[in-house]
């Protein structure tokens, strides 16, 4: 009621009446008083009304609509000003907001479920994907787990309400309708328990929930399909729900729809389109892991009931786990005793499911955020100093307001509305600049994103970011030019109106340049060091050609392919694209350099002893057709690669690279003709080394080229046991090396595919240097970024040099005539100015190199981007002085030209 | 004399419990009925009358006096009368207590 009274009372017209009866009730008082000769005793009636006013209203409320009105009518005065400060703003507000955004929506978001912060997560890291259980533990530390665990501890653990489990990598799947004549379609499935969606409390959009009975063994097949995948690829068809599907060539039905917002129980550019019960996986996985007691390949999330202590159920859950693992064949050997001592799981708050992208992505996230804050830092420092400027012509304006009576924190306040008026108006701009930042840097991080993970439109939450930083930034950059303005002595300013040679402001003045410089430093050397080591990544010797080559992924285990059928697969796969026009080389291998993807094995040389315990003996395993190593450019430096002759039966022979030599072989040894093994030194006698192969990266584009040997594409390595499927025999890439690259080529490759096998589809096709830069997205956009905040952060210091130096030039106006007049050249004039802005870059340069210097050695995260560039490169140093030199002579040339054009007769009659 | 803080406001409406008064008479009230003691200035009475009035405690309306001038008239609101009532049994404890602690010194003098 009187909140309501009051803010009517702000309403103009209400408040003039208001002010009208007041007016004339006191004058009544008056009246009265006077006939009984009592005026005196009545006291101030303005005092009377001023507080009768307060009464009725917050006066504070009407003096900051007061203070607000007043600063607009000033900055309408004044738009050049306005117009840098905001825009300068709007770049500092909208590089800081824009990466909230993703430090929110990334880092601070839970999953869209019920109650995220009631989940747990069974382990504290996301080794993935499907690991032997024994090699899977961080330092005794379990997070991935086999199905018998998995069931061991869920039937053991009342204090769950529910406790699923969620498989750690992807299921590769071709989804085809049954219905009709339909494409099928290359698709991401992802293995989850019954009660997956019970446990996060998602209920389905449309259709039914996955139950823990569909689960059951011998249960339907049954799928839920994701709301994306049903809207991208089946156009949000309804008659999807409840329609059957052949998924890897299996019938399977779909019988819910998850809700929009839902992703999975993880952040990633690859979200599943299908949501199959883990009973599923033996028939539609390659893997049967769901029947290994060995395999760890489970993530485990719960939801625990309200009150369970979690350090005592952390300490339970590690006994379960003991127990269950000491099954096991692995952790029954002394090794395996000690192992299993160890062995203990951590429970890690599970309201970010399983958190991969969050550790991958939090370090750049905050380094980027402390490069924007430096920006912003620069921007405040830039406008802090117009406003000084700014404050001193209106120096007057101050003076007269004080001697008539304005309280200092009258002022003060007056000005700092003002600040913060100039704040929010860049506040409001920097948002728009953030949306569109946002949706630079989402594209900047996930490359190859199918369902971006982030939204870049800004939530509430960032809009309250970017607000409070406004006023942040309004109340930095406005508290000094306000305490300054306040400190004024009415009668001297008045006196002196504009001829002070007092500059009181002009050392803070200086020394906001000066930290400008010193941050702008910083910012340059490191976009010089990321950018050069960006560089030394990006054009390093791979030892591969990548010109007209492309990539293309297919999986022949989804469309069906048994082991005998494969020799007949590739054989077509080569003479059909070979017959293609313009096709080089054809090359089939299970994986391509740096696409992210590798096999490794032991290997032992046949005459060796078995390397000693804690010995690496591992090496990279590869297969390849006869025309890969000319397909991807690998040079052969002896011996021979394989050929047609090489089948299956054919005696084994492999092909080795340089660093295999090193790794496995005695110094001076030949290894050719000598016989290797994988997997078991008993395998040693399985293969002739006949060639050797030049070092090339394939794992890492970081590290130095690690061991790998390639064996024929269909030769037998004894992975397994012998019914086991080795599904090392099914290609998953193949490289076409083309004469030159025509327009319609990946028409060209889907047809001739398709034309081999309708299931058999094109799951990735990609040119071979974007799969190679693929590997530097990261440090591409951060290198991209702090570049881009250099020179933001550059072009804002120099602005802040010229403004300085040109006001000091506007001062010093008759100084300059005078010396003139007595005898200074326009020469040591110019040197004169140019000196004073060179100096204050020279400090900006003496603090900034060590600041960053410090920064490289200490933050970690700056340190892990840095690639064969030392942190105090000396070139990259050097260069960031060249470039501040030159911004700050440019800055201070042109008011130094101005100083030199005074005509000392025009300067001096001024006086 | 000061006020108490808030105690203005209590006078106030004990005043207006006799009757509507205009905003001067009720000054001259307070200060008759304190035989001179409290001298309320209308920098201080004004804004308490806006606050009851803000507070529904209070009601104005002008009226021509019998002088024959126009006078904001100020009377008790319903709300106000049982505020009074409250007020009233606060105040005689309070007074009753602050009496009890400061009975020894003997002499005997008012609030």
């Amino acid at each position: 009621m009187s909140l309501f009274f009051k803010l009517v009372h702000l309403l103009p017209g209400r408040r003039r009446a208001v002010e009208e009866e007041m007016r004339e009730e006191l004058e009544s008082f008056a009246a009265l008083a006077e006939a009984e000769g009592r005026r005196a005793e009545l006291g101030s009636l303005t005092r009377a009304a001023e507080k009768g006013r307060a009464a009725w209203i917050w006066s504070w409320l009407e003096q900051f609509a007061a203070d607000i009105r007043f600063a607009a009518r000033t900055m309408k005065r004044d738009r050049g000003f306005l117009f840098t400060a905001v825009l300068t703003l709007a770049l500092g507000i909208g590089a800081n907001t824009a990466i909230f955004t993703l430090v929110h929506a990334i880092l601070l978001k839970n999953l869209p479920v019920v109650d995220p912060t009631a989940l747990v997560r069974v382990g504290n890291h996301e080794d993935c994907c499907i690991l032997n259980e024994a090699a899977s533990s961080r330092e005794g530390s379990y997070s991935i787990f086999p199905y018998e665990t998995y069931k061991y501890l869920r039937d053991h653990t009342p204090e769950f309400e529910q406790l699923a489990a969620v498989q750690g990598g992807g299921a590769d799947l071709s989804a085809r309708r049954a219905a009709g004549n339909a494409m099928s379609h290359s698709s991401r499935g992802e293995f989850v328990s019954g009660n997956y969606f019970q446990t996060l409390g998602v209920q389905p959009l449309a259709g039914r929930n996955l139950m823990p009975t569909d689960d059951a063994d011998g249960a339907a097949p049954v799928a839920m399909l994701s709301y994306q995948a049903w809207q991208r690829d089946y156009a949000g068809d309804p008659a999807v729900i409840g329609s059957g599907f052949y998924m890897n060539t299996h019938p399977v039905t779909i019988i819910g729809i998850t809700p929009q917002a839902f992703y999975g129980e993880r952040m990633t550019e690859t979200p599943p389109d299908f949501y199959l019960p883990i009973s599923q996986e033996p028939t539609l996985g390659f893997y049967s892991a769901r029947n290994k007691a060995e395999l760890g390949w489970l993530f485990l999330i719960g939801r625990v009931k309200p009150g369970v202590p979690m350090a005592s159920l952390q300490e339970k859950m590690s006994g379960l786990l003991r127990q269950s693992l000491g099954e096991l064949k692995d952790f029954q050997t002394v090794q395996g005793k000690t192992q299993l001592a160890k062995a203990h799981v951590v429970l890690t708050p599970g309201g970010q499911g399983v958190a991969n992208m969050q550790h991958r992505t939090a370090s750049s996230l905050y380094l980027l955020m402390g490069l924007a804050g430096m920006v912003l830092l620069i921007a405040c420092a830039n406008i802090a100093n117009l406003m000084l400027v700014r404050g001193l012509a209106r120096r007057s304006e101050i003076s007269i307001r004080m001697a008539l009576g304005a309280a200092k924190a009258r002022v003060i306040r007056q000005m700092l509305t003002e600040s913060v008026v100039l704040a929010c108006l860049g506040g409001v701009a920097g948002l728009l600049l953030a949306f569109a930042g946002t949706k630079l840097l989402l594209r900047l991080m996930f490359t190859q994103a199918i369902v971006m993970p982030v939204d870049a439109a800004p939530s509430l939450q960032v809009i309250g970011f970017a607000f409070a930083v406004s006023l942040l930034t309004g109340l930095i950059f406005g508290v000094a030019p306000a305490w300054i303005s306040s400190k004024e002595q009415p009668a001297n300013a008045l006196r002196s109106a504009n001829r002070s040679t007092h500059d009181g402001s002009s050392l803070l003045q200086r020394s906001l340049v000066v930290l400008q410089a010193a941050l702008s430093v910083v910012l340059l050397i490191g976009a010089g060091l990321l950018g050069k080591s960006l560089n030394k990544l990006q054009h390093q010797e791979l030892g591969l050609e990548t010109e007209n080559r492309v990539i293309i992924d297919m999986n022949p285990m989804k469309a069906g392919y048994k082991p005998e059928q494969l020799q007949g697969l590739y054989q077509q796969i080569e003479d059909k694209f070979h017959a293609m026009p313009g096709v080089e080389h054809v090359g089939l291998t299970l994986y391509t350099p740096l696409n992210g993807d590798s096999w490794s094995f032991y290997a032992y040389v046949q005459g060796q002893s078995a390397p000693a315990p804690g010995q690496d003996a591992g090496t990279l395993f590869n297969r390849a057709s006869p025309d890969y190593f000319k397909a991807v450019g690998q040079r052969v430096l002896r011996g021979r690669t394989f050929t047609s002759a090489d089948t299956a039966t054919a005696p084994g022979v492999a092909v080795v690279n340089q660093a295999f030599v090193k790794k496995l072989f005695k110094p001076g040894e030949n290894p050719l003709g000598m016989h290797i093994g994988l997997v078991d030194i008993k395998n040693s006698g399985d293969f002739e080394v006949v060639g050797i192969v030049e070092d090339t990266k394939y794992q890492n584009a970081r590290d130095e080229p690690d061991a790998i040997v390639f064996v024929p594409m269909l030769q037998s390595v004894h992975i397994g046991p012998p019914k086991d499927l080795d599904s090392s025999l099914y290609a998953g890439q193949f490289v076409l090396h083309m004469q030159a690259m025509p327009p319609d080529l990946e028409q060209q490759v889907r047809r001739t595919l398709a034309s081999i096998d309708p299931n058999l589809a094109v799951d990735h096709y990609q040119m071979f240097e974007h799969q190679i830069e693929e590997n530097f997205s990261g440090e591409r956009m951060i290198a991209t970024l702090t570049l881009l905040f250099g020179v933001l952060a550059l072009v804002l210091a120099a602005v802040g040099l010229y403004g300085v130096t040109a006001y000091s030039v506007q001062r010093r106006t008759q100084e300059v005539g005078l010396r003139m007049a007595l005898g200074s050249s326009r020469r040591s004039v110019v040197v004169m100015v140019l000196r004073q802005a060179m100096l204050q870059a020279a400090v900006g340069l003496v603090i900034g190199i060590p600041v960053a210097l410090f920064c490289v050695r200490t933050i970690k995260s700056v340190q892990s981007q840095l690639y064969e560039v030392a942190g105090r490169d000396a070139g990259v140093i050097a260069a960031a002085v060249c470039i501040l030199a030159v911004a700050a002579c440019i800055a201070g040339i042109i008011p130094a030209r101005r100083a030199a054009s005074i005509d000392p007769a025009k300067a001096l009659r001024a006086e | 004399m000061d006020l108490l803080q808030g105690t203005l406001e209590m006078l106030v409406l004990r005043t207006l419990g006799l009757g509507p008064l205009h905003g001067y008479a009720i000054s001259k009230a307070i200060r008759a009925q304190s035989n001179d003691v409290l001298e309320i200035e209308f920098g201080s009475l004004y804004p308490a009358l806006k606050r009851l009035e803000v507070k529904g405690w209070v009601s104005a309306k002008w009226e021509v006096s019998e002088a024959n001038r126009r006078m904001k008239v100020y009377r008790l609101t319903d709300v106000g009368r049982k505020q009074l009532r409250q007020e009233h049994s606060k105040w005689a404890e309070f007074a009753s207590a602050v009496a009890r602690i400061m009975g020894p010194l003997a002499e005997g003098g008012k609030g």
